[in-house]
């Protein structure tokens, strides 16, 4: 298609949006907040998943030994482990260690303990295991792999945890397959019934470019192109928005349930592209809805 | 240039055209005449791909519209000029506007088409008024606006529909001369007129329709 057909196009529908600014302004409101809507939960998404998956990172697992190991084999066991994918201990604790920790943890009830003859309680390592390069732990493997070792008992961690954890995200992301479908088709309406109100307000200059003998491409090209426009627009300014409410927010100290959030981190690119490449995807779409059918002159 | 073959035109139990047979050569100038309801502006629009006949062939330098795709369509009536009854003015485009965009649709150059532009109005008349609105000039103005948008794509045919319908007699003349320009240039022109006046001190040839049917 030739350049100054485009610059044509292109004028009309600058001229277009400016003559029919108030639709093009609701329209183009109505988009950006569903844009923002959609673009804070991504980033409350990208965030609850950072935050969530970084307590899951720092795994921490109990390895309890079996009674009466030396200290050398202990040593022994301590270098094992360091030897794993990512592990760090990061205490050890003696028969009698555990022993204080449950007087403590009992209080006052401490007495119960004051009968038994001998302690009862494994000496343990606490490990932690931080993910390497891209490396997610595997929990299911370590334990194997720290049961393995000889003068090892058992091995234990809150499975249960990991599993809610990701029960969560997954409703989560659920729940924003749902808005965002929601909040597409809602844009999508909104851009058709924009452009069709354009075009029916200059059904007459559309008629009489039909009788000058104008081909349907022609007539139909600016109104493609100022729904295109809509969303370039719209998904900038939404995202604008949402980086100025972003750097407002995070400016403050972050407290997410109880808890002081560290960083606050704004989408990754790939995301910010999507919500742009969206937005103008579905300005053409909704465009193309609007000018499927020209009366014939 | 323009030929019709066996042509019926009925709007529901409203017949507009019968069997009509009509052959104008390249260059000729015509006079379709005929009273009120006649079938004169159905003939002009079915030679204008507006309107499709019910039975019967047309053909346009040689296109049959019947076989014709939409977007040949759009192409040939950039070959011919229609100046319609109510001249079909856009009002908040200036004059010079409504006669370019005869010229945009063909994605043709800015200069090219402000050149043209202005060779049509001054052809017209109208060249110092090129920035008024069609609301702001006389009826008789406005006709030679919607005048100079027919002829500014140089057609091969014009067509005009009651082009001179309620002007004074010394406009219809100047309308008329502006016709036989044209006609000069080597363009078929084609007029639907009830007005016997305007044929008067015209040897033209002239088809004369009565209730859809060519009778002279
Ligand atoms: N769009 C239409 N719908 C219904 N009837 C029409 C339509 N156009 C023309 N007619 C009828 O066809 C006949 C011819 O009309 P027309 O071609 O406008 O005559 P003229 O231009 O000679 O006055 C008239 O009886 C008119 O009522
Ligand atoms: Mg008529």
């Amino acid at each position: 298609m030739r350049f100054r057909l485009w610059m044509y196009f292109f004028r009309q529908a600058l001229t277009s949006i400016l003559n029919n600014r108030v639709f093009h302004a609701i329209g183009l409101s109505t988009m950006v907040v569903s844009l923002l809507i959609f673009g804070t939960f991504l980033i409350l998404f990208v965030n609850l998943n950072a935050w969530l998956g970084g307590w899951g990172q720092s795994l921490t697992m109990s390895v309890y030994l079996k009674d009466g190991t030396s200290e050398t084999k202990n040593d022994e066991i301590a270098s094992l482990i360091r030897k794993l994918q990512g592990a760090e201990i990061k205490r050890f604790i003696s028969k009698e260690g555990a022993l204080r920790d449950l007087r403590k943890a009992l209080g006052s009830h401490a007495g119960l303990l004051e009968g038994m003859s001998v302690n009862p309680l494994p000496a343990s390592f606490e490990v932690i295991f931080k993910d390497g390069d891209g490396q997610k732990t595997d929990p299911l493997k370590m334990k194997n792999e720290l049961e393995s070792i000889e003068g090892v008992d058992e091995v234990q961690y809150s499975e249960e945890w990991l599993k809610r954890f990701k029960g969560l995200m997954n409703m989560v992301r659920l729940v924003g397959f749902i808005i965002g479908g929601l909040l597409c088709m809602g844009i999508l309406f909104i851009v058709t019934n924009t452009i069709k109100l354009t075009i029916y307000s200059r059904r007459g200059e559309i008629e009489i470019l039909k009788l000058v003998g104008a081909t349907d491409w022609f007539v139909k090209a600016p109104f493609l192109l100022e729904g295109v426009i809509q969303g370039i627009l719209s998904g900038i300014v939404a995202l604008l928005a949402l980086f100025a409410g972003y750097l407002l927010l995070s400016a403050k100290k972050m407290h997410f349930l109880g808890l002081a959030v560290l960083d606050f981190v704004f989408l990754p690119n790939e995301y910010v592209f999507s919500i742009l490449f969206i937005s103008v995807a579905l300005g053409l779409i909704g465009s193309f809805i609007a000018v499927g059918r020209f009366f014939d002159v | 240039m323009i030929q019709l073959f066996h042509v019926f035109k009925n709007f529901g139990s409203n017949v507009a055209l019968r069997d009509v047979d009509l052959r104008i050569r390249e260059g000729e100038f015509v006079f379709i005449t005929g009273p009120s309801g006649a079938g004169k502006t159905t003939l002009l629009r079915l030679i204008f791909g507006a309107e499709r006949p019910v039975s019967g062939h047309i053909l346009i330098d040689g296109i049959n519209l019947n076989r014709i795709s939409r977007t040949k369509l759009d192409l040939l009536r950039r070959k011919i000029g229609f100046v319609f009854q109510d001249f079909k003015l856009l009002p908040r485009k200036t004059l010079f506007e409504n006669v370019a965009l005869a010229l945009e649709v063909t994605g043709e150059r800015r200069s090219f088409i402000r050149k043209k532009t202005h060779q049509a109005l001054r052809l017209v008349g109208l060249a110092e008024k090129q920035t008024a609105y069609p609301l702001q000039i006389s009826g008789g103005e406005q006709q030679r606006v919607a005048i100079a948008r027919a002829i500014v794509k140089d057609p091969l045919i014009l067509l005009a529909d009651e082009p001179t319908g309620n002007l004074d007699p010394e406009l219809t003349k100047d309308i008329m001369v502006l016709f036989r320009s044209v006609y000069m240039k080597g363009t078929t022109v084609v007029v639907a007129t009830h007005s016997r006046d305007l044929l008067e001190d015209t040897e033209q040839r002239t088809i004369l329709l009565n209730r859809g049917r060519i009778t002279g």
